[in-house]
């Protein structure tokens, strides 16, 4: 706890550090987080700074500033001494009275001395602050507080002392602890608490007990508090004279807004920000990529962002930690790879695994054979050489005639001229020279060089050197052009007189010297300038030759003369010494070696040097204004036929025509294959033009061409041997050039004509002399590359087959090869090429690549043996991979990503493996197992077992396919956003704007719709409204228990015909009118949450209740598809409450009553979880699922009709329920999947549909129009595909064969027992998927479409008319029904339950019609109403329906995707029976299990009379039995009280049956003596449909 | 799962939503919620809370003051999935619908003590200029399905038309985590 008055130090300083700086750093400090404590009253305290003085009067007093102002300081320092004088005295008075009581100890002397001390030791503790503080604040300020601690002073000194007081420490704490609060409070407290503040403190102040000593012990914290005190002492001056201010309203123009705004809000510039101010002071950015070390490539950020990333660092976080020394932001380099990649598309699980499974394979060593054997792990070697041989040209052959030879010769010459032209080396020479003189010139210029004189001079130098060399060069290089010249023209002149001499021509050679004229003068001027500088620069050049000579001269000459002077004295010492001693002194100079005397060099001669240059140009320049002469070579010239030559030309020719040339061509010294022989031309050229493929097994060695020739048919001689080079391995096919080896033989030959021969001396002088001697030689052009195989790749042997020595090192860095290209191989060129692309050798992408050079140019052998993508990977790797695959955590996480059903929703995953049981994967191990293994324990019937793990595999795969299309999100699916408007709606919104904002008649409101995202449990509840029936059974008066009941009037078989029945009277006489006939009450089941209504009586009772019921996802997953694919039902059953009498003993009556409540099933309604989500509600009548035999209780319709009711509703049998279901809040079905599927149909077809339904679509948008579905395996398919006459089993055809009707009820019967299943269930609401009646029957399941499809096929085949109706119903929403024609009027089948309704049924359950399809069209709905009560359903009116092929487009008659015809196997009956016995036996040990505080006994003889019975219900299917059953029953059971029904399902599955009987609540009788029966009866109908019939019931004895 | 329940590791979450910069509006209050991997469950205090309506102070800094303490506690098993709060700040436009004025989330802090956070605010802009003004004038902005959209990353790409407007809101955020 500091000083009170620190606080308000620390805290005031801070405000006004901040005050001074506020408006130049306002903005930043608003956006920035940092300078803010927290403090709100701070804020305020900045802006009162800024704020005229004025204004700070409504402020409250801490939020003042002092003001520097030396009058009010003056004012205020006044009023505190007032005050400070006033409160010492009254504190005076106080303590004078009370202290000199207590304390008597004299201690007068320590009161000053602490006092002092304190003083210095709070000011020497914060020398800092009061530096600053002095600093900050304004001289005035520190004036006044020292004149105000004078006044302390003086009062200090003033008051007498009074004899005791505590000690000065005692007194410190005191005083700090009373101040403590003050202060905050006043920080805290509004304005209007100011005066309480202040008098607050007075009141302290009088308080005080010793507060004299007091004030004098802590005269310096006052002095601390007192700039405090004075801030809110003298505002609160000023506040008690104007406090309450009239003052204007505030204002505050846009422009001031904007202002503020602007200081608000931080727009950071977009202009690049100068370097300097990103960098410390006065440091020089730093560029790390110019001193060599490697920078990667950043990332690619436009300029702008970079701009305002920039500004926004430098002004938020001046830290200047963002940016580099370069003065860039710090970036790591690009993480982009440059090309993507892509993970392989996983189609399935199991494959994925499998291509994800390692194969260990052992390590096999590679051996090395022979160098030319391709080893037996490589591919066998299938490669190949190509050689292509084009022709030969012989440049001499024997039989050249001496024109030939010329010609050659000139051919050869202008060939050489050709090239050197194309080159043209002298003019690039001329143009270096020129531009060396150039670079000398400004060199020498000393306007021009910054460099040192040093250097220029040097480089001089060096320029002159080079321009010598080049002179030298050019003038080389001109001579030679010009011999060149001069030769061509010689032979041509030679050849010229050669064909003149032996007149006539044998080779088509012709030269043309093209002149090109030129411009003398110019060519003059540029000719003599050109001498003129070579002749200066010679000059210069002489003399510095000169110079150095003449400076070597004279060092000489010195020497010379020094020697000679030596000499001199010598010969005189000598004269003298000789006059002494001749003898000895005679030989003496001999040995010595005379210098000779230099010879001073002559200076050059400039004449001289002229006419040598001249000469030289001469020689080799084209002289001034002389014609460029340009050869040109034709084959223009023609030959001389035959006959005008002379024998012996026309012998040498005949000759060559004798003469054929082939090739052979070895490979490693083999032949293997040869050319054609072709005969020699006249020209000596031989064209081949062949290509031979090689097919080899080894690395070439060596690759030789045999030139054969053939004369007449006379043996072959070999000419020569071309060798070939072997083509490197980048040399491929296509790409290899035409190459001309040249070949020479050394045969000597001499013929008798005109050939010249080989190797014979011969002249063209007629004398003989300058003879020559030619051998046979010429060119093969030929080109040699490696084959492209067919899928591209070259087909050389591999690398290893090479030399050794170069590749191993190469094979060893396998990470190269592997990647490298063959031009790799060759590490020098590699390394030259890394030189040259300027490769930066710090860039880690090129590591690799840089030590690879490294190594093969230092020799080092140190080459990584493997390669790794990941180089660092193994650092990083925290855990071994086995460690990381055991943990069991990691693989729970893995598995919920993956989404694996079993653990998509697994919540805490606990943070240990210990903690993890291992039976979390048993099952999912077990699954992962079983997959493919036929389970029959589950389902009893094998077959049944198969469909349904084929079954569960579709589903699988389809579910797959649609897990990534759920994580695909539209932005629909996010974001709700209006649609835009059309002018209707936007005109009716305007309207409702009008609109007062509570009607009087308000309207209904859709409810909103949920996401079903963030639900949880107990959210969902199914809200179920029962509101009345219709037509409940009635009890039986159990006074007929002992008659023999007639035989109802009222047959079921009637209800066809829709007439009323006639009344039994006997019943009516059996019923007292006031006795109760029924009181049902509806228990509505789901999730095995049970609610009821209450009971109502009557047999059409009232309920209107609502009950509620909680929806629990399963694994509390509720996402959209985990929704859809809930199986649940809601089960509404309907019980009759019994009340029997219990009492043992008659006497009890009139004291008491004892009843026992039993409740008998009546029947139920079954409605499917799925319905609701889909449908979101389910409004009204159903018809109540009654059991056919319902012992104990009939329908009372004789009654009502008695009533007169039966005018209000149509006569139908069966009791009605209605209700209204929904669900709260309202779910959003899912959608279904934005899939396109692909087709087989036609596009035109396809086309078609879409524009159908996008018409329909427009008229009706609500009507149900479906022309292309969705098949098995996801294609689309065109709806009518499905409809074809079927065969029905015979069984069904056989059984009435005179009653048409009654065949075609047995056929719906049959179809109705195949179980349904909701395709939306089995493939989550993905999509509906149409299965074909031959599919249908193998799976047995299937859902309306399937059902409908199927029977309306039965009904074709059995010659009725008969469509698919589209439309919807209740409960099932969209569903399909059948249409059929009869004679005069139409019936609608349900599909699923068999039954069937006349058009004009009001209790039909199909309450609207879309579409109509036919197995050859399609018909829509376009009549304004879509009840089936109200349309009519002649299709052949276009005005009603709309039909798909018209007239505009016809039927092209599409095949459908039915089978020919259906196959029926007879059903085991032993199976059956089987499946039967065990179903009894499940059900039993079911019931027996839900009654676990009860003992079950079973009822044998009941059972085996049930058991009788059953087959009898199957085979009057349900109807027309119940009497004589009832009869039978009783009979057989005579003092029993019987409840009991038989249950009739379609087989499917055990659990809906164990569900159904469930639901029946037979179990639930807890009376003590009851008994049960239960009797299984399976009736097997072909193809494995099964129709299930379970008789339960319990039995009371009587007594 | 284990038996006797996986051990957790809690996290203790107090603060408050102190103060936002909205310099357009007024009138606003906010709402927060939390969201959190499956791993978290929250075992104390309010998962959502929705505040009072505040007016703009009347000073310079126009600041736009709640106060609203927040107060939770998680418990975990697995960092995986930290706790995002959710702010959406809402509003009343000028015929008086109540539109939301900006989305944000932040982590909360993974260290324990006084933090502070300032959560730039954004909203969904509407597709076209067309939609702007209609969703302007029958007051019906483009909003999230779901507030918590924000906090996470899947399906956002599709937000391709989401111009977001920074606001600077200041929320202020004292945690302390434990």
């Amino acid at each position: 706890m500091g000083l009170p008055g620190e606080g308000g130090w620390d805290v005031r300083r801070c405000g006004r550090g901040e005050g001074t700086e506020l408006p130049a750093a306002g903005p930043e400090e608003m956006v920035s987080e940092n300078p803010h404590l927290g403090n709100q009253p701070e804020p305020l305290q900045e802006d009162s700074d800024t704020r005229p003085l004025s204004m700070t009067t409504r402020r409250g007093p801490r939020s003042l500033p002092p003001i520097p102002s030396a009058s009010r300081t003056g004012f205020a320092e006044f009023s505190m001494r007032e005050r400070m004088r006033e409160k010492l005295q009254a504190a005076r008075s106080k303590a004078e009275s009370t202290l000199l009581q207590e304390i008597p100890t004299p201690r007068p002397r320590r009161l000053q001395s602490p006092g002092e001390k304190e003083l210095e030791t709070e000011f020497g503790a914060e020398p800092g602050e009061e530096a600053q503080k002095t600093q900050q604040e304004d001289d005035s300020q520190s004036r006044s507080r020292v004149k105000f601690r004078d006044s302390v002073r003086k009062i200090k000194t003033k008051p007498p002392v009074p004899p005791g007081f505590p000690s000065a420490e005692e007194a410190y704490n005191f005083f700090t602890f009373n101040f403590d609060p003050e202060p905050e409070e006043s920080e805290e407290k509004p304005k209007a608490k100011n005066r309480d503040g202040t008098t607050q403190e007075e009141e302290e102040g009088e308080e005080e007990e010793p507060p004299v000593q007091g004030i004098h012990k802590t005269d310096e914290q006052l002095l601390i508090s007192a700039t405090e005190a004075e801030a809110f002492l003298w505002g609160l001056d000023h506040a008690a004279a104007d406090f309450v201010a009239v003052r204007p309203a505030d204002y505050e123009s846009a422009h001031v807004r904007l202002q503020m705004e602007k200081e608000l809000l931080f727009v950071p510039s977009r202009l690049t920000v100068p370097t300097y101010k990103k960098l410390p002071e006065n440091v020089q950015p730093r560029y790390l990529e110019d001193e060599g070390l490697y920078i990667g490539t950043r990332p690619d950020v436009p300029r702008t962002c970079q701009n305002i990333m920039e500004n926004r660092l430098l002004t938020q976080e001046p830290g200047r930690r963002w940016f580099g020394d370069d003065g860039r932001i710090v970036a790591l380099p690009n993480p982009i790879k440059p090309f993507p990649s892509r993970p392989p598309v996983l189609t399935q699980e199991q494959d994925f695994r499998a291509e994800l499974e390692t194969l260990y394979k052992k390590a096999v060593k590679y051996v090395h054979r022979s160098q030319h054997m391709i080893g037996s792990g490589d591919s066998p070697g299938n490669f190949q050489l190509d050689i292509d041989i084009s022709g030969l040209i012989f440049t001499h052959h024997p039989c050249f005639s001496r024109e030939h030879v010329l010609a050659a010769k000139l051919a050869q010459l202008y060939d050489q001229y050709l090239a050197r032209h194309q080159r043209n080396k002298a003019k690039f020479l001329t143009d270096k020279l020129q531009a060396l003189r150039n670079a000398v010139q400004t060199g020498l210029n000393p306007e021009k060089t910054h460099k040192s004189l040093d250097t220029t001079q040097k480089t001089i130098n060096e320029y002159k050197s080079e321009i010598r060399q080049t002179r030298k060069l050019r003038d080389a290089e001109q001579e030679k052009d010009r011999m060149l010249l001069k030769t061509i023209i010689k032979v041509w002149k030679e050849m010229k007189s050669l064909r003149e001499f032996q007149r006539f021509t044998n080779t088509p050679l012709k030269l043309v010297l093209r002149k090109e004229k030129v411009d003398q003068k110019a060519d003059e001027e540029a000719y003599e300038a050109e001498i003129q500088a070579e002749i200066s620069e010679l000059l210069e050049e002489h003399m510095e030759e000169h110079e150095q000579k003449m400076e070597a001269y004279r060092a000489a000459y010195q020497q010379w003369k020094a020697w000679k002077k030596a000499q001199r004295a010598k010969k005189k010492k000598k004269k003298q010494a000789v006059e002494e001693h001749p003898e000895e002194e005679m030989g003496e100079p001999y040995p010595e070696e005379d210098p000779v005397k230099p010879v001073p060099p002559e200076p050059t001669d400039r004449a001289l040097m002229e006419h040598q240059v001249r000469e030289r140009a001469a020689r080799s320049r084209r002289r001034p204004g002389e014609p460029l002469l340009v050869p040109e070579l034709s084959l223009a010239g023609s030959v001389t036929p035959n006959e005008q030559c002379p024998r012996v030309e026309v012998l040498r020719r005949e000759d060559v025509k004798r003469r054929s040339i082939y090739l052979k061509v070895i490979f490693n010294d083999k032949e293997v294959s040869r050319t054609d022989s072709r005969p020699l031309g006249a020209d000596f050229r031989v064209h081949f033009g062949q290509i031979f493929n090689l097919q080899i097994f080894n690395w070439p060695e060596s690759l030789t061409l045999q030139v054969y020739e053939t004369v007449g048919h006379s043996g072959t001689t070999l000419l020569a041997e071309v060798f070939l080079p072997i083509p490197e391995t980048t040399i491929v096919t296509g790409r290899a050039p035409i190459e001309e080896v040249e070949f020479s033989s050394n045969q000597h030959v001499t013929l008798d004509h005109e050939g010249v021969g080989s190797g014979m001396p011969f002249s063209f002088e007629a004398d003989g002399s300058n003879q020559l001697i030619l051998m046979t030689s010429g060119k093969v052009s030929n080109s040699v590359a490696w084959a492209i195989g067919e899928n591209g790749i070259p087909l050389i042997p591999p690398l290893s087959q090479q030399n050794i020595g170069f590749r191993s090192a190469l094979k060893r860095a396998d990470a190269i090869s592997s990647i490298g290209t063959s031009g790799l191989t060759d590490l020098k060129k590699l390394a030259k090429w890394a030189a040259e692309s300027k490769l930066d050798p710090n860039d880690p992408n090129n590591a690799p690549l840089m030590q690879l050079i490294s190594v093969a140019t230092s020799g080092e052998s140190y080459v990584p043996d493997f390669f790794r993508l990941e180089q660092l990977q193994q650092e990083f790797n925290f855990v071994s991979d086995e460690e990381l695959n055991r943990s069991k955590r990691f693989r729970l996480l893995c598995l919920r990503s993956q989404e694996v059903p079993e653990f998509r929703n697994y919540k805490q995953i606990p943070a240990y493996d210990r903690e993890i049981m291992e039976k979390v994967f048993q099952d999912y191990e077990k699954w992962l197992r079983d997959r493919n293994v036929i389970e029959t324990k589950d389902h009893i019937d094998p077959h049944r077992a198969m469909v349904a793990k084929y079954l569960q595999q579709v589903r699988e795969s389809v579910i797959n396919r649609f897990l990534i299309a759920k994580h695909h999100f539209l932005l629909s699916d996010l974001i709700v956003e209006e649609e835009v408007p059309n002018i209707s709606i936007l005109g009716l919104s305007l309207f409702k704007l009008a609109e007062q904002k509570r009607p009087l008649r308000p309207r209904r409101k859709g409810r909103k719709k949920v996401t079903a995202q963030n639900l949880s449990d107990g959210d969902i509840k199914v809200l179920v409204n029962i509101i009345r029936a219709y037509d409940i059974p009635v009890r039986k008066p159990t006074a007929s228990k002992f008659q023999q009941p007639s035989r109802s009037s009222r047959t079921f078989s009637e209800k066809h015909a829709a007439s009323p029945t006639t009344h039994s009277p006997t019943h009516s006489a059996d019923y007292p009118l006031g006795q109760v006939l029924v009181r049902p009450f509806v228990e509505v089941s789901f999730q095995r949450t049970i609610c009821h209504t209450t009971t109502a009586e009557g047999p059409n009772p009232s309920w209107n209740e609502e009950l509620e019921l909680p929806f629990r996802a399963p694994n509390g997953d509720y996402s959209t598809s985990s929704l859809q694919s809930v199986k649940d039902d809601v089960f509404i059953n309907i019980f009759d409450e019994v009340l029997y009498d219990v009492l043992e003993d008659d006497r009890e009556r009139g004291s008491g009553i004892h009843t026992r409540i039993e409740r008998h099933w009546l029947g139920c309604v079954k409605i499917p979880f799925s319905t609701i989500y889909f449908q979101a509600k389910i409004d009204g009548t159903f018809k109540i699922d009654i059991p056919p035999v319902l012992l104990g209780y009939s329908k009372e319709r004789s009654m009502i009709i008695e009533r007169g009711f039966d005018s209000v509703r149509s006569l139908s049998e069966g009791s009605y329920i209605t209700l209204f279901i929904t669900m709260e809040p309202q779910l959003v079905p899912g959608e279904s999947v934005r899939e396109k599927f692909d087709s087989q149909e036609d596009e035109k077809l396809l086309q078609a549909t879409e524009k159908f339904q996008a018409e329909c679509a427009l008229k009706f948008p609500h009507r149900q129009c479906l022309t292309t579905v969705t098949d098995i395996s996801g294609k689309t398919v065109f709806i009518t595909r499905y409809l074809k006459p079927l065969n029905p089993p015979q069984e069904l055809l056989e059984g009435c064969p005179n009653n048409p009707q009654a065949t075609a009820e047995l056929v719906a019967r049959y179809v109705s027992l195949i179980p349904f299943l909701p395709d939306a269930v089995s493939f989550a609401g993905i999509c509906d998927l149409w299965s074909t009646s031959d599919q249908f029957l193998d799976l047995l399941a299937g859902d309306e479409e399937e059902h409908a499809v199927l029977l309306c096929n039965y009904f074709l085949s059995l010659g009725k008319k008969a469509w698919l109706v589209m439309g919807s119903a209740i409960p099932e929403g969209p569903t399909a029904y059948v249409l059929t024609r009869e004679q005069s009027h139409y019936l609608i089948w349900n599909p699923c339950s068999g039954h069937f309704y006349g058009q004009f049924d009001t209790f039909c359950p199909l309450k609207s019609v879309g579409c109509l399809i036919g197995p050859d069209n399609i018909w829509f709905n376009i009549q304004r109403h879509d009840s089936p009560l109200r349309i009519n359903f002649d299709v052949t009116k276009p005005k009603l329906w709309k039909s798909f092929f018209s007239r505009s487009l016809l039927y092209p008659g599409l095949s459908s995707v039915q089978p020919e015809e259906l196959i029926y196997q007879r059903t085991d009956k032993a199976a059956a029976a089987e499946l039967q016995d065990r179903i009894e036996k499940i059900l039993k040990e079911k019931i027996m299990d839900w009654r676990p505080r009860h003992l079950t006994r079973w009822n044998r003889y009941c059972t085996s009379a049930l058991r009788h019975f059953l087959p009898l219900l199957e085979r009057s299917r349900g109807e027309d039995v119940e009497d004589d059953h009832r009869g039978e029953l009783l009979k057989q059971l005579g003092d029993y009280r019987f409840s009991g029904f038989p249950l009739h399902m379609p087989y499917s599955e055990l659990k809906p049956l164990i569900e159904a009987v469930y639901s029946t609540g037979v179990h639930n009788i807890d009376v003590p003596n009851v008994e049960f029966a239960l009797a299984v009866y399976i009736h097997p109908y072909p193809k494995n449909v099964l129709s299930v019939w379970i008789y339960v019931a319990s039995l009371i004895r009587n007594r | 799962m284990a038996a006797a329940g996986p051990s957790v590791f809690l996290l203790m979450v107090n603060g408050q939503v102190e103060s936002a910069q909205f310099p357009e509006y007024d009138d606003l209050y906010c709402k927060y919620c939390f969201v959190y991997g499956q791993d978290w469950a929250p075992t104390a205090g309010l998962e959502e809370g929705i505040s009072q309506i505040t007016s703009k102070s009347q000073d310079v800094r126009q600041a736009l003051v709640w106060n609203f303490p927040i107060d939770v506690t998680f418990k975990s098993t697995n960092p995986y999935g930290w706790p995002q709060i959710v702010l959406s700040v809402y509003g009343p436009d000028v015929f008086g619908n109540d539109v939301v004025r900006g989305y944000g989330a932040v982590h909360l802090p993974f260290s324990p003590g006084r933090h502070k956070r300032t959560i730039p605010m954004f909203v969904p802009e509407s597709t076209s200029k067309l939609q702007k003004f209609t969703s302007w004038f029958m007051g019906r902005r483009p909003e999230y399905t779901d507030p918590k959209v924000v906090a996470q990353g899947e399906g956002r790409e599709g937000e391709n038309a989401e111009a977001e407007r920074l606001k600077a809101a200041q929320l202020m955020l004292p945690f302390s985590s434990q």
